[in-house]
């Protein structure tokens, strides 16, 4: 079947054969990709979800900083971090620091997963979109932890006395920010929604 | 197929191969993590046992060793042993100073050390006591018993006794000098079987031995002298800044020297020095030391009091 489609890029009118599998058009004057909805959705989203998951383990067990205080050597996880500043008393931010940094990422990649891997379900498309909708939301909350770590290591490394390293868990911990992010913005939500002819099309 | 589609251009169809590379993301995640074990299941460093008289100063799971004022190793915990004589701290080696963890490897507590004779450590004051190590090149081994305090450095040298009455202000690593210049040191000291003298234990360097002749004199450099007299008034003397704070043992040797002193010599540590003495000035050649061995060996060992 024939189809007539602007370029998103340049804005060339022009006409689409059938795109078989594996395939993609290509716009005829400015050679970007045409396409109607996201391509290959499903796969890019379990992709980017599954490569978070598996980073999701070294994010929290590795230290996230190496400090050198006073010739003291000490290296902070995540969670060491927090139960921290529970004990000095700073349950408000050792609280927010648990939910955007530990509880959020696993929360939205075990409901990226469950939503990818039960596109084909037929019942409760309501209750994944809700869980598509939560996502969405917490999604900004995420970036918090890095932005807090970039000032931290900012002020810090100002002095000679206290030197602070990036340790093994802080780039698990960013890749599995950008992961998520990445893995949330490929997903279709219109994939839910779906006949099963369209999404085969589809994802 | 209308008419108006067959002019308007065609849009390219290509193989995308994108959604096979996307599936790289997930292999190169589970490679990171392999990569990560890998590191710390292979290059991971020794752990080791070092046991304290007292491990006091040192901080669980921050006091750093030291080799050569680098990081090499952590240490992690300490406990009583249970017969409640020592305390048996565990390290963790780094995978680079694994070769360390050596029968013979001596290790020693570093921490601020403001006595009489030296000034050591001052670092330790603000960055906390730390461990550092002699390597030793025995079997591999992970138990170490550590010394009471930082061994002397091992060198070739020409090592005697001194006797005398009463230590003073002498103690381990205290100078010898030979006109003001430092030439060797104490060792070691003990009280005399019959108690009635006190046994010094000294070296002389191998470069300096030559000076040491069995007719060689010693007198006890340290401190001030005061010297109280009718038509001079006070005299105030001293060997050298250093012997003021550090105390120090001086010698000299006779111009009609004799022959040259050997291990296990035995001289008498006078009180003071002799008028005649000083006048004392023989010609006595030293070792031939190459000119490359000297930097390598003295220049360091003068640098590193
Ligand atoms: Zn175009």
């Amino acid at each position: 079947m024939d189809k007539v489609v602007a370029c998103q890029t340049c804005g060339l009118v022009q006409g689409v054969d059938d795109v078989p599998e594996g395939c993609v058009a290509k716009c005829a004057r400015c050679n970007f990709q045409i396409f109607h909805r996201r391509i290959s959705s499903r796969s890019r989203t379990l992709a980017y979800s599954i490569a978070a998951a598996i980073l999701y383990f070294p994010s929290n067990f590795y230290p996230l900083v190496t400090a050198f205080y006073q010739g003291q050597h000490t290296q902070t996880t995540i969670f060491q971090g927090i139960r921290s500043l529970w004990h000095d008393g700073q349950y408000f931010i050792s609280g927010l620091v648990f939910c955007t940094s530990i509880f959020t990422p696993a929360l939205k990649i075990i409901g990226l997963i469950f939503i990818t891997l039960t596109l084909d379900w037929n019942g409760g498309k309501k209750a994944r979109t809700w869980i598509y909708k939560i996502i969405r939301i917490i999604d900004p909350w995420n970036m918090l932890e890095v932005f807090l770590l970039a000032i931290g290591v900012g002020v810090i490394e100002m002095g000679q006395v206290a030197t602070i390293h990036p340790g093994r868990g802080v780039f698990s911990f960013a890749a599995v920010v950008v992961l998520t992010l990445l893995a949330t913005l490929s997903f279709d939500s219109r994939l839910l929604w779906d006949s099963p002819a369209e999404r085969k099309h589809y994802q | 197929m209308s008419e108006k589609s067959h002019a308007l251009p065609k849009a390219k169809i290509a193989r995308s191969y994108l959604t096979w590379f996307i599936w790289l993301i997930p292999v190169a995640a589970v490679g990171l993590c392999v990569f990560f074990v890998v590191r710390d299941v292979i290059f991971k460093g020794p752990t080791i046992t070092i046991y304290f008289q007292s491990a006091d100063g040192l901080e669980q799971e921050n006091s750093p060793i030291k080799y050569r004022g680098a990081n090499i190793g952590q240490i992690h915990g300490m406990k009583l042993t249970p017969d409640k004589q020592f305390v048996a701290v565990t390290a963790k080696l780094d995978y680079t100073a694994r070769e360390f963890a050596r029968q013979g490897t001596e290790f020693w507590m570093v921490q601020p050390e403001v006595k009489v004779g030296s000034i050591k450590g001052l670092r330790t004051i603000v960055s906390g006591n730390y461990i550092t190590l002699e390597p030793g090149h025995g079997p591999p081994t992970n138990e170490f018993v550590a010394l009471a305090e930082a061994p002397v450095e091992p060198v070739k040298a020409v090592e005697f006794t001194l006797l005398m009455d009463d230590l003073g202000s002498l103690q381990k690593q205290t100078a010898i000098f030979y006109r003001g210049v430092q030439v060797g040191e104490v060792l070691d000291f003990r009280l005399s079987d019959d108690s009635k003298h006190v046994l010094v234990h000294a070296r002389i360097r191998e470069e300096y031995a030559p000076l040491l002749r069995v007719n060689s004199k010693f007198w006890n450099a340290g401190g001030i002298n005061f010297h109280f007299g009718l038509l001079s008034g006070a005299e105030i003397s001293a060997e050298s800044a250093q012997t003021v704070v550090s105390g120090g043992i001086a010698f000299a040797t006779p111009p009609d020297y004799g022959d040259a002193a050997t291990n296990g010599a035995v001289f008498q540590l006078n009180d003071k020095e002799d008028d005649e003495w000083k006048k004392w000035n023989p010609a006595i050649p030293l070792h031939g030391v190459p000119e490359a061995q000297k930097e390598k060996s003295s220049l360091p060992q003068v640098n590193s009091k």
